[in-house]
């Protein structure tokens, strides 16, 4: 009993020496551009947006020898476990459903702390697209983290004291709060609100790290004099937009890339005249865009919609800035929602557009420069032949993909499924407290003449050509990381986390982590030693889907639960 | 069958009654919707809230059960509507009256499957 009091008291003290490292090294601008290869430092990698590590010490000649090193169950994993993982000089932050966070020693899973912030649960009981938390950001010595209730928190790294909150979004009464992690950058911690087909218009913020005082509010439903032409009969009112996932920071230009959400109600019944009749005639700028936002002062700098007048839900809040070089030419790379891939310079003018997804109707074609060619836009009314393509849930959903410069690939999920559905014309609900407005009634359809699938893909990230393909019953949900070592982890919607060869696409290992993911997966390295960690724990607003449309596992899989599961080489 | 339209106009006195039991002071954002008329269509409600988790308007089981052919009583819809289930469907109690809660359960209980 005495030797095993001993033993935990040297792992405490172990515990408070990498915490003590963590500050000592400051998460800086600089060191989150450079991306060391021992950490994860925010939500996509670096500001590069890789979701890459250059680590390889598991490779494709020994990843048969990984198996699990350590667990982190968070507990009340309402809607499972959506967070991305963090890792700064061997301390894991990551978060769980209702805003918690955790902080871990990454070698052991130890807490070090962890912080529950208090929450008014009978908001939280009104929300739907709730309460999960998909992860932090870190910079300054502190931890951020957006709640539900709309406030964003800055704790203390080393101890997980608030050294400040700031409210941000008037939650009972816009209903919606924060889900997505912040970004760090330059002094500013940035976060987008929830919105989409809540009425409301969609901020970002930019916040001082040092003092949590605002700086300024970017409104992504008709925020400029411009964008306020783009929404006939007042509906910018109630416009939704928003910027739920995060963007990154382009040192170059000083400027925040960030993606917005897309317009309320999700389905418009104006017909081909959308630019003046239905439910917001117009473009209904900046929703469904890609915009560029000066750090310092918040002022739109250029942008791109990515779908003029969004009448299927297929936004650019979803998706990676994939930042690269080829050929003394910078592009940064961006899914959207509808299936394509938008391939921009860095003032974000388009240069290609190629289709991740096989079965989309939506359109006919998005052109090499963005336009878009044959709209279907629909009155009130039954979309039945053909099914709307893709679902609801996206050609890709908010998950990240993984791009690899030792292999020059891409790699990202597609998923193919459609939707019926009776388009109906709706009324925003503003009072007393905002909800939801889709505008149809909707269900899940096979593709014509196919079945529902989801595939990874290994593509060029400028041309989109394939390399190859796996494919799976169900579209994973989950993010990609791809390694220097040879190695592309896709973490499935069964519960399997499989390793494929980068180069080939051939499965080289998998296991059960027992529950579906839905999250995010990192590498990192602690004293010498690579880790894998992925997120398992399904749920929420897509997965949800999966019971009664696929059965099978999911039928029994449970929604309230999760786990952080941790590998190593044995 | 064809669903009748069940419309009334809200008694906004109420429902702002209601939403002022869990009302927090909260500092006022920049951006405020505009309220709205105070109308009450549930066969629009379900094509605007409910029919994101009740697909096909509560024909089939979507994110949320199917409600057509509930073997719920209308007392257990009642207070799913309006307290809701942690994790899986919101509570309403805020933003509709006891009368629109029944109401809603009217719509419910006169699905039928759609035509063609």
């Amino acid at each position: 009993m005495k030797k095993r009091w001993r033993k935990s008291g040297l792992v405490v003290i172990g515990a408070t020496l990498i915490a003590s490292s963590a500050l000592a090294q400051s998460v800086d601008t600089a060191r989150i551009a450079s991306a060391g290869q021992n950490d994860w430092l925010t939500y996509h990698g670096s500001y590069k947006s890789y979701h890459y590590s250059p680590l390889a010490q598991i490779n494709a000649s020994n990843v048969g020898n990984l198996s699990v090193a350590w667990m982190h169950i968070p507990g009340r994993s309402t809607r499972g476990l959506q967070s991305m993982p963090l890792v700064a000089d061997g301390v894991l932050y990551y978060t769980g459903s209702y805003s918690r966070v955790f902080a871990l020693n990454g070698a052991t899973g130890e807490v070090i702390w962890s912080h529950f912030p208090e929450l008014d649960e009978v908001l939280i009981a009104r929300q739907t697209h709730s309460p999960y938390n998909r992860g932090v950001a870190l910079g300054e010595g502190k931890v951020f983290v957006g709640t539900m209730d709309g406030r964003l928190l800055g704790l203390d790294m080393k101890s997980g004291k608030v050294l400040w909150e700031t409210r941000l979004i008037d939650s009972q009464k816009l209903t919606v709060g924060f889900t997505g992690a912040p970004l760090y950058a330059k002094g500013t911690v940035i976060i987008g609100a929830q919105g989409g087909e809540w009425p409301g218009r969609g901020p970002i913020f930019a916040v001082d790290a040092t003092t949590g005082k605002k700086k300024w509010e970017f409104l992504t439903v008709a925020g400029t004099d411009e964008a306020m032409k783009t929404w006939g009969s007042d509906s910018w009112r109630t416009g939704g937009g928003g910027g739920w996932m995060p963007g990154t920071y382009d040192s170059e230009t000083n400027t925040i890339l960030w993606g917005t959400a897309n317009p309320a109600p999700l389905y418009d019944w104006s017909g081909a005249d959308y630019k003046t009749q239905g439910a917001r005639p117009g473009d209904n700028l900046y929703t469904s865009s890609v915009i560029g936002l000066d750090i310092d002062t918040g002022k739109l700098k250029f942008y791109h919609q990515e779908l003029p007048h969004d009448a299927w839900d297929f936004d650019s809040a979803v998706g990676e800035f994939v930042m690269l070089e080829r050929d003394g030419q910078k592009f940064v790379v961006h899914p959207n929602k509808g299936g394509f891939v938008f391939v921009y310079d860095r003032n974000l003018a388009v240069k290609n557009v190629w289709r991740l997804v096989e079965n989309i109707n939506f359109v006919k074609d998005i052109d090499k420069t963005g336009a878009l060619i044959g709209r279907r836009d629909f009155t009130a009314g039954k979309v039945t032949e053909p099914p709307l393509c893709p679902f609801i849930g996206g050609g890709v959903s908010w998950n990240a993909g993984s791009y690899n410069p030792k292999t020059g690939l891409y790699y990202k999920i597609g998923q193919e499924w459609c939707m019926t559905l009776d388009v109906q014309k709706t009324t925003p609900v503003t009072t007393p407290q905002v909800q939801l407005n889709i505008g149809a009634d909707f269900k899940m359809a096979p593709p014509p003449g196919g079945e529902i699938y989801g595939h990874l893909d290994a593509r060029d990230p400028i041309t989109g050509a394939k390399k190859w393909e796996v494919r799976y019953p169900e579209p994973p949900l989950g993010s990609v990381l791809s390694t220097a070592g040879n190695l592309v982890f896709v973490p499935d919607s069964r519960g399997i986390l499989h390793a494929y060869d980068a180069e080939t696409g051939t499965e080289l290992w998998n296991h059960n982590n027992g529950t579906g993911h839905q999250g995010g997966i990192v590498s990192y390295s602690v004293n010498g030693k690579q880790y894998i960690a992925v997120a398992a724990g399904f749920g929420g607003m897509l997965a949800d889907e999966y019971a009664p449309n696929f059965g099978g596992v999911y039928k029994s899989m449970p929604r309230d639960d999760g786990a952080l599961v941790v590998f190593s080489l044995k | 069958m064809k669903l009748h339209m069940m419309k009334f106009t809200a008694l906004l006195s109420g429902v702002l009654g209601v939403s002022s039991l869990c009302a927090a002071p909260v500092q006022a954002q920049s951006a405020t919707p505009a309220p709205d008329n105070g109308t009450f269509d549930v066969e629009q409600l379900f094509a605007g809230t409910c029919g994101f988790c009740h697909s096909d308007g509560g024909r089939t089981a979507g994110k949320g059960p199917q409600l057509m052919n509930s073997p719920r009583d209308d007392d257990f819809l009642h207070n799913r509507i309006k307290n809701g289930k942690s994790g899986a469907m919101p509570a309403f109690g805020g933003a509709f009256t006891d009368a629109q809660i029944d109401q809603i359960i009217k719509y419910i209980r006169a699905l039928k499957p759609r035509e063609g």
